[in-house]
């Protein structure tokens, strides 16, 4: 039961499920059960990227003549993406890392949540160019009561998680006194846990992120913060493929042909699910509300970036098989979508970085033309 | 006296012969400064290169039929009527690198982001018709559902939007 580093048992990879079956032992890609988390870990890699790489000198004079309510929303906007980055960059390996069973998949929560850890980084990189105390900001991430009550929404998932996943491999399942209180610990159980913390990360993922996205992108609108919006970029572009694998993730559990225990509890959690969309939704209007307290942007206000967390909810929704739950269909903010394309159509190579530049990648094409100016 | 004003007594001596004059004639009266000029003089060079074609992409436009542009490996030139549930237009796909290029060009909204198969934005129900992938989508898809952004139809195809 106890977790172990390397399995020393003989079983056939493909009859594991992705969770809750053997620990891996091999880290081998030659054979894959699902080769889209091998696509996505190429992909992943292909996208590799540093902070550094972007220049924020501008940011910072165009972040002194800002108006103080929207320094305020840039500020708590850059708060709230550091939160769940901070978030993003561990929870993944604590709490999925014990209970994975497949190689290709271990490799991708790690992959995914190491480019978590890039973001983060740059967030201090955006904060330290952009702001000459960056301690004020760091700091009030864990006492402004806004920041921390989200906060609690987007990681009780996780905690739930591992704790039960803690109890089950030091006790095992059955009814266990711990600390005066009595627990039940059920493989059932825990894989239920499991399928909600997929389906509350990929609300984290993919709703969350974008509102924050969507008001990083307005500032750039106006050519404000450009630098800090070529970093967003980058990050959104990698958001798109934790996205795709947790959606990825929650379709194979829901055909029960990976897990036909899973199968059945993702047809049971379906209101739940549908309650995690529903309450994030609302949360981040309340956010929204605080983001514009002091006054509104040119581009965005309270109004639109609320449009755009219902139009964005009913995408996600749709996209793992539910029904969508506002009436808004059309994108709110259809310049976001420029800001989103992963390869952004430019006419020069000094306008913009070609966010496309593969980091190791090699043509390995050869046609006969190449040989034609060679001659013996 | 010392060697170092020495040299500059010998120097101030030669400039006092050459053009160096701070007042009193210039040594070239080509130089002499009139009212003022029109043009400023040229200086001495070679002209300025002068662009003397015009770069025009190496096929004709006005017939695109005939561009390299639409060759795919190992498929015939796709050119197939399309229909979008909820849209009367007869549409066709002609001429665009992918069918979601192909709707947008012909006024029909798709939703998408990444444009190159993983975010699944674009996400569209196929009800007629078969596509060929140019390359493998990443993105879920169930049955009956495709990724506009990376596919071409093979044959006349219907299609339903997402909303």
């Amino acid at each position: 039961m106890t977790y172990q580093t390397f399995n020393r048992n003989k079983f056939d990879a493909f009859s594991q499920p992705m969770f809750f079956g053997e620990n891996v032992n091999v880290s081998r890609y030659d054979q894959q059960k699902y080769k889209i988390f091998e696509q996505l870990i190429e992909k992943q890699l292909s996208f590799f990227w540093r902070p550094e790489e972007v220049d924020l000198s501008n940011d910072r004079r165009d972040f002194a003549e800002l108006p103080e309510h929207e320094k305020h929303i840039f500020l708590s906007n850059l708060k709230y993406q550091t939160l769940l980055d901070s978030v993003q960059g561990r929870s993944p390996n604590v709490a999925l890392l014990p209970i994975v069973s497949i190689p290709e998949l271990e490799t991708w929560i790690e992959t995914w949540a190491f480019s978590e850890t890039i973001h983060s980084r740059s967030y201090t990189h955006i904060i330290r160019n952009v702001v000459s105390n960056p301690s004020a900001i760091f700091e009030d991430i864990i006492n402004n009561e806004y920041i921390t009550k989200r906060a609690e929404s987007v990681t009780k998932y996780y905690d739930d998680l591992i704790e039960g996943v803690s109890y089950y491999q030091n006790l095992g399942e059955g009814t266990h006194e711990i600390n005066g209180e009595t627990v039940t610990i059920s493989l059932r159980d825990l894989k239920r846990k499991l399928y909600l913390t997929m389906a509350s990360v990929n609300v984290l993922e993919a709703i969350r992120f974008y509102v924050s996205f969507a008001c990083s992108f307005a500032f750039a609108e106006r050519t404000k913060m450009e630098g800090n919006a070529k970093i967003i970029r980058l990050i959104a572009r990698d958001e798109a493929l934790h996205l795709n694998g947790t959606q990825h993730m929650l379709q194979i559990w829901a055909t029960g042909k990976d897990d036909p225990e899973m199968g059945e509890i993702a047809a049971e959690c379906k209101q739940e699910v549908i309650d995690i969309f529903k309450t994030a939704a609302e949360q981040e209007k309340e956010w929204a509300n605080y983001l514009f307290k002091d006054g509104s942007m040119i581009g965005l206000n309270k109004d639109i970036l609320c449009q755009y967390v219902e139009y964005i909810t009913n995408q996600r929704l749709t996209a793992i098989g539910m029904e969508p739950l506002f009436a808004t269909r059309q994108n709110p903010l259809p310049w976001i979508n420029a800001w989103l394309v992963s390869d952004n159509v430019q006419v020069a190579p000094q306008e913009a970085e070609i966010s496309s530049y593969l980091v190791g990648a090699i043509d390995s094409e050869v046609s006969l033309e190449d040989f034609s100016d060679i001659s013996l | 006296m010392s060697a170092a004003t020495a040299l500059t007594m010998s120097k101030s001596k030669q400039s006092d012969n050459d053009l160096f004059e701070l007042d009193g004639d210039c040594a070239d009266p080509s130089l002499e400064q009139g009212d003022f000029l029109l043009e400023s003089p040229q200086p001495e060079g070679d002209a300025t290169p002068q662009q003397t074609e015009f770069f025009l992409p190496d096929y004709d436009a006005e017939t695109p039929e005939n561009s390299n542009q639409m060759e795919f490996q190992g498929l015939e030139k796709p050119i197939h009527a399309m229909h979008v549930e909820g849209h009367t237009k007869p549409l066709q796909f002609h001429y665009a690198k992918n069918l979601l290029e192909s709707l947008e060009a012909q006024g029909i909204q798709v939703h998408y982001q990444c444009r190159e198969g993983y975010c699944g934005s674009c996400r569209t129900d196929l009800i007629e018709g078969e596509v060929a992938y140019l390359e493998e989508p990443m993105a879920w898809l169930n049955d009956g559902e495709i990724l506009p952004c990376c596919c071409v139809p093979k044959s006349a195809i219907k299609l339903k939007l997402k909303d």
